[in-house]
């Protein structure tokens, strides 16, 4: 039926855009005879967490430094959580819970990232 | 005609996201989560600026004291751990395991606020509360709402254990773990930048 010169009809388009375009979306849920992810995602939460504390304790960097390397392994812990825990890839209907996701962490990190960068012009009392 | 069925690749839904009308207010409790993370953005945003404003009230510096903090840190970790492992057991269909495992969350989770009210407390008996300064005031508010959230999931794991206890795994008991299991790794994931942002940073000065 389809020929290369004939229009796609909608319902081929529409296809098509699913399974190229929007193929990571479809539903993929873990199964696995022991919860090796979990047990990982601890420990390596638990890791940056205690990394996080010597490297502050110990005041290896300049201030800056130390707080963009902690916030650093803030974020990575983060998305720990997020992947191994909250099942982020897993679930029906995905694009309706990434999208406001990705919006809301770009807002959020401008207010935030914003306001720590300004407050860095007051430099005389840090 | 060829079978589907002998396709190995062949994936059943966990049981929370089997029936569309409970999955779909998982992805509606997302949207609440998203709601909440501009709830604490701004207060983050809010001790940023407040942070170096000590008036005559102690600094960070010389407030914060790492050893109640480490402490909730572990709590709280560990607890995001166990209700994971509650979730493995549940798409396993294990429901006394699930019952355990919030169990153990629920202990966890309330050894965290006790200790975080034995912090707070011990703030009150310096004259540090939320009326000496404006880095107390936000500090106060952004960890007293990162507080209020943990103790009202800890209520709200208390009742699904009586619903557990009584009806079981069903597509909605289990959906219901389920967006407890977000909100609790989410509470998690509030506290690892409260750790990082306020407490670590306060130690750097």
């Amino acid at each position: 039926m389809s020929e290369t010169n004939q229009a796609l009809t909608a319902e081929q388009a529409y296809q098509e855009d699913n399974d190229s375009a929007l193929g990571f979306l479809k539903p993929q849920f873990h199964e696995e005879k022991f919860p090796t992810v979990q047990i990982w995602g601890y420990i390596g939460s638990l890791v940056l967490t205690f990394a996080a504390y010597l490297l502050v304790m110990n005041h290896v960097l300049p201030p800056v430094a130390l707080l963009s390397v902690i916030l650093t392994l803030a974020v990575i812990q983060a998305g720990l959580q997020l992947g191994v825990f909250m099942h982020l890839k897993e679930g029906r209907g995905l694009a309706w819970q990434l999208i406001p996701l990705y919006l809301v962490f770009l807002i959020a990190i401008g207010m935030v990232g914003m306001s720590i960068w300004i407050m860095l012009f007051k430099s005389g009392v840090s | 005609m060829s079978m589907p069925a002998a396709d190995e690749h062949v994936q059943h839904l966990p049981i929370e996201f089997a029936n569309e009308k409970e999955s779909i207010k998982i992805t509606g409790f997302w949207m609440f989560l998203v709601t909440d993370i501009l709830i604490f953005a701004s207060l983050f945003s809010t001790y940023a600026v407040m942070h170096n404003a000590v008036a005559m009230g102690p600094s960070s510096q010389q407030l914060f004291q790492m050893g109640p903090v480490m402490l909730e840190t572990l709590l709280l970790l560990t607890s995001s751990f166990t209700i994971g492992l509650g979730i493995y057991a549940m798409r396993k269909g294990q429901a006394r395991a699930l019952i355990y495992w919030i169990l153990l969350t629920i202990l966890l989770g309330a050894g965290f606020v006790f200790t975080e009210i034995h912090d707070f407390v011990s703030f009150a008996a310096i004259h540090a509360t939320w009326h000496t300064s404006a880095f107390l005031s936000a500090f106060d508010i952004l960890v007293g709402t990162h507080g209020a959230h943990v103790t009202f999931g800890i209520f709200w794991a208390v009742t699904l254990l009586f619903q557990l206890k009584k009806r079981g795994i069903t597509a909605q008991t289990a959906r219901k773990v389920f967006t407890f299991s977000l909100y609790w790794h989410f509470l998690d994931i509030v506290w690892i930048f409260i750790y990082t942002f306020v407490y670590l940073n306060g130690r750097i000065g």
